[in-house]
């Protein structure tokens, strides 16, 4: 296999790794935000539900919840939703990976709803007493004060630890392989396997390299450009 | 009549009384200075004033009508609160500007979001504040351009953007070195004209005697001395006001 050739082939397997982070980044990063105000709730069983929800998903290995979420709905209730999803989506000769591609999705999605919700109330919880009660004395409700005033101060803060976050997200794609998912590395193992090739299992590196180079420059635009005001 | 009313305002912290009745009662246009050592109660009231703290007892009453009644569980509700609280203005020890405002835009904020008139309206009139209080070159800077002493002027021109019929002043110069405490303490000195009352928590002795009317002397969360300046200053009658006042006015 020529190089050009090798590259075209992991780059359809970078589309996967691609997917699941855009997918993952669109549904999580707003879904952290009512786990958020649940783990900040003055309603303590709420509180606490969602604070024990978040220390699970945290205090387990993501590959483990990729199984957990694979393999409990056959297993357990004999529900066979990924097998045949993966059926459904399948044309030609060879079986498609859509349904644990969603199977895939939802463990992320979970995971890092609840890393962002943490992210989240770090955030919130670091704006000073200060900045509300200003608020409340000019006569502004809570909504105005949180929109208005707090939301954005949240935003500058949060924006170095979710970087960190969606940095690491994209190589955590990877972990899809255990449950062969056709992403980059997993396409990589076949050529290893398939043609003796070991040499693109590293040079799928670059691929990741690359797309973090890309993340880092603009997340650090979002940074510069928020970086407008001290708070 | 007066413009304000405060009859009886007590409040705990755990088991911490903190205001133990406070009672008194302040005409339009006056300027009311509270004086007493830290710990006395002095920010707690201002708190209640505002409602950024519930008493646990007693009534608080702006040109006759009731606006708190601890007896009274209506008068806890939040939209009750916040219409309650644009009776009062409060500007902070440490300021508390919105950062990722301008000078402009912290003033019109809450006149804007609560569409107290026309955006030209509330635009010009923003500006006239800025410019009463000397800073309408820095009209387009952010807080954090700014001094302390710059910074705690647009807070009482963000106050004022609301029309708050008494405006409270918590420790307003606490933060500001010596030198800064003065361009504060000018700028509430002008602001006393007419029919703005004003309330000021403060340690500046020389600054209660010059510009208020009246003064309160807290200890302990009651009132030990309340009059005018003559009679708190000159001629106090409690024991604590006489110490307090011997140790402020001590020659260092």
């Amino acid at each position: 296999m020529t190089f050009l050739e090798v590259t075209s082939f992991l780059f359809d397997g970078f589309k996967i790794s691609l997917l699941i982070f855009a997918v993952t980044l669109l549904c999580g990063a707003p879904l952290g935000l009512p786990i958020a105000f649940c783990s900040m709730s003055r309603f303590k069983p709420l509180r606490a539900v969602s604070r024990i929800i978040v220390w699970i998903v945290r205090g387990i290995p993501l590959m483990l919840q990729i199984f957990i979420i694979y393999y409990v709905p056959s297993l357990v209730f004999e529900w066979e939703i990924w097998k045949n999803l993966d059926l459904a989506f399948t044309t030609g000769r060879e079986l498609s990976f859509a349904g644990r591609v969603f199977a895939v999705m939802i463990a992320f999605i979970l995971n890092y709803a609840c890393y962002f919700s943490e992210i989240y109330r770090g955030g919130i919880e670091s704006i000073s007493k200060g900045q509300y009660e200003a608020g409340y004395v000019l006569g502004l409700n809570k909504s105005q004060v949180f929109r208005k005033i707090v939301l954005k101060q949240v935003i500058q803060r949060i924006v170095p630890p979710m970087s960190n976050e969606i940095i690491t997200l994209i190589k955590d794609t990877a972990l899809a392989n255990c449950i062969m998912v056709g992403e980059i590395i997993y396409k990589a193992n076949i050529l290893a396997a398939e043609d003796a090739l070991i040499w693109p299992l590293f040079f799928s590196g670059a691929f990741y390299l690359l797309f973090v180079g890309l993340l880092t420059i603009v997340l650090g635009k979002i940074e510069k450009k928020l970086s407008y005001f001290r708070s | 009549m007066a413009v304000l009313e405060v009859n009886n305002i007590q409040k705990h912290f755990g088991k911490t009384e903190v205001l133990k009745g406070i009672t008194f009662s302040l005409e339009r246009g006056q300027v009311l200075a509270i004086i007493g050592s830290s710990g006395s109660g002095k920010t707690t009231l201002l708190r209640c004033l505002n409602f950024l703290e519930t008493p646990d007892e007693g009534t608080i009453s702006v040109d006759g009508k009731t606006l708190f009644d601890a007896a009274d569980h209506k008068s806890l509700s939040d939209e009750v609160i916040r219409q309650n609280r644009l009776h009062f203005g409060l500007v902070f020890q440490n300021f508390n500007l919105f950062p990722q405002y301008t000078v402009l835009q912290n003033v019109t904020l809450a006149p804007s979001l609560l569409k107290t008139g026309t955006a030209e309206e509330i635009q010009s009139k923003a500006l006239s504040l800025i410019e009463k209080v000397g800073l309408i070159e820095k009209k387009e800077s952010y807080p954090c351009q700014l001094s302390g002493g710059q910074q705690q002027r647009v807070a009482i021109a963000r106050a004022l953007a609301m029309n708050p019929e008494i405006l409270c002043f918590d420790e307003p110069t606490s933060a500001l070195d010596p030198e800064l405490t003065g361009e504060v303490l000018k700028v509430i000195k002008a602001l006393k004209s007419g029919d703005s009352t004003m309330i000021v928590v403060t340690h500046e002795m020389e600054f209660a005697k010059n510009v208020a009317d009246k003064v309160i002397f807290m200890a302990d969360g009651v009132i030990e001395e309340f009059g005018t300046p003559e009679e708190v200053f000159d001629n106090p009658q409690s024991p604590k006001t006489k110490a307090f006042l011997a140790k402020s006015f001590e020659e260092i």
